[in-house]
């Protein structure tokens, strides 16, 4: 054995406790917060504070949109809805949109059968793969 | 021999810049260039940046999901340890659908609208752009059960060609060994006190909290003694420090699909079952006809093997593989070893499929 391997080192030797003991806390930790007791204690623990949560937010919700009434401005929920009806009308544009698109590509395959008069068309509809450039984007 | 006095000084001078970089600043992650093609509400499809020549690229498009409480960054981390770098490298014409963070307005959002209003709508787009009428899919954690849900009830009408799945929670029969089905007992737990608590959605603190709780000394003291001890090295803190901005950025989780995990899945397993609706459509697994590969990370915790591996007796494909690869839940396709152990065997399954 070599004098470098011999030398004590007090740090590699700190090092090894705290990581012995980090794996055995660690088990200890795991077994206790998988057993149904830990869940019990954080189901008895949740549900108040998540009770007091729900009252405070309804009292500072309700206060807010009496507030926002009397400013003649709109509720949380009124705005809540206007986004929602937004994407609503987001999802009928894109199929709106993929319609026209579909409806294009259509008439182009069309337009070119009747000027090559084959009645050939290509994989996508008749419209040639966009280009999908190493350096760009398509 | 002890290090001289210069290079003590060096080493602590490396070990405070270290510090100070990780304490007081966020690591870029997800870098790679892409371009949004195509959003609706707060999702986002990206199109990456080709780096491979139109006639060396595989034709088939290949489309990421992945979960709905992180950001997708994670497929992304940082370059030369990024999975998108090394599939674009491979030649993958690659496309991400990012969910964003939905807000108080979205907390009526159920798997019903990711899997038949989000995802078909993405697809469109993304077959519309690379001009395939085909297409791989590839999802990871709840985005590989969503791909699931979706290659089952559209996948063959609209061009699935194979799936890809990455530690996918599927199959909630063995509550003992699913530490996140305890925690959410309904014994001990009730979802709606929780929602409305927090006005719908599941706060993405709860979901973090929830998550480092199944190992709380690894995930709330191991990573810093981890650090500790290789705060001299620049190469391991820039890799701690990119993964630790990604775990310690999580989003809030729709209320509405939030309810149905718990209450379909992890309580009902409803679509092992065969019970499992959405919309009013069954979701039965023998019509997921597409080629299925199944990656299960032998050391997962929060998606533990028995999770995935029922799903292949199940799935209606001809063509299916399981593959077991070593380590946890996010190690698998984002630790050091993954580039050497699990990309290439995911790439060259896809590769197969992809011409």
């Amino acid at each position: 054995m070599s004098d470098a391997e011999k030398r004590f080192d007090p740090v590699k030797l700190l090092r090894d406790v705290r990581d012995g003991s980090m794996d055995a806390w660690a088990k200890l930790t795991l077994k206790l917060t998988s057993s149904h007791e830990y869940q019990r204690l954080q189901g008895v623990i949740m549900k108040p504070t998540f009770l007091a949560i729900a009252l405070w937010r309804k009292a500072t919700e309700s206060t807010m949109s009496g507030v926002l009434g009397n400013l003649n401005m709109p509720s949380r929920e009124e705005v809540l809805m206007i986004s929602q009806r937004l994407t609503n009308i987001e999802m009928a544009l894109d199929d709106l949109g993929a319609g026209l698109d579909q409806l294009r590509r259509g008439t182009n395959a069309s337009t070119r059968q009747q000027r090559s008069g084959t009645g050939r068309s290509g994989d996508n509809g008749g419209e040639a793969r966009p280009p999908l450039s190493a350096k760009g984007e398509a | 021999m002890a290090e001289s006095a210069p290079g003590m000084l060096e080493k602590f001078q490396t070990m405070f810049d270290n510090l100070v970089k990780v304490t007081t600043t966020k690591a870029p992650i997800g870098q790679t260039p892409k371009q949004a093609i195509w959003r609706l509400n707060k999702a986002t499809l990206y199109r990456y940046t080709p780096v491979k020549p139109d006639e060396e690229r595989h034709r088939t498009p290949l489309l990421l999901i992945f979960a709905l409480m992180n950001k997708s960054s994670i497929l992304d981390l940082r370059p030369g340890s990024s999975f998108v770098e090394y599939m674009l490298n491979k030649g993958y014409d690659l496309y991400l659908l990012d969910w964003g963070a939905p807000g108080p307005e979205d907390a009526h959002q159920d798997l019903g609208d990711y899997v038949l209003e989000y995802i078909p709508r993405a697809i469109r787009k993304m077959k519309q752009v690379s001009g395939s009428e085909t297409f791989n899919l590839l999802g990871w954690c709840i985005g590989a059960m969503l791909s699931t849900l979706y290659g089952s009830l559209r996948g063959q009408q609209e061009g699935l060609r194979s799936l890809i799945l990455l530690t996918a929670p599927l199959d909630f029969t063995d509550t003992d060994q699913i530490s996140l089905a305890r925690m959410t007992d309904e014994r001990y737990f009730d979802v709606e006190r929780l929602l409305n608590a927090f006005g719908g959605n599941m706060p993405a603190g709860m979901i973090d909290y929830g998550a480092k709780m199944l190992k709380p000394v690894e995930n709330f003291v191991g990573g810093y003694t981890r650090l500790f001890d290789n705060l001299d090295n620049t190469k391991v803190v820039d890799s701690w420090h990119a993964m630790n901005t990604w775990v310690n950025d999580p989003i809030p989780l729709a209320g509405g699909a939030y309810r149905q995990f718990i209450v379909d899945f992890y309580r009902g397993n409803k679509l092992m079952n065969g019970t499992l609706s959405i919309r009013g459509e069954k979701v039965d697994l023998r019509e997921l006809k597409a080629s299925v590969l199944n990656v299960i990370a032998m050391d997962d915790h929060i998606t533990p093997p028995c999770q995935s591996a029922r799903l292949m007796d199940k799935v209606g494909s001809a063509d299916k593989l399981e593959l077991k690869v070593a380590g946890g839940h996010i190690g698998v396709m984002a630790g050091s070893g993954a580039s050497k152990g699990t990309w290439p065997k995911v790439e060259s399954w896809i590769a197969a499929r992809s011409d």
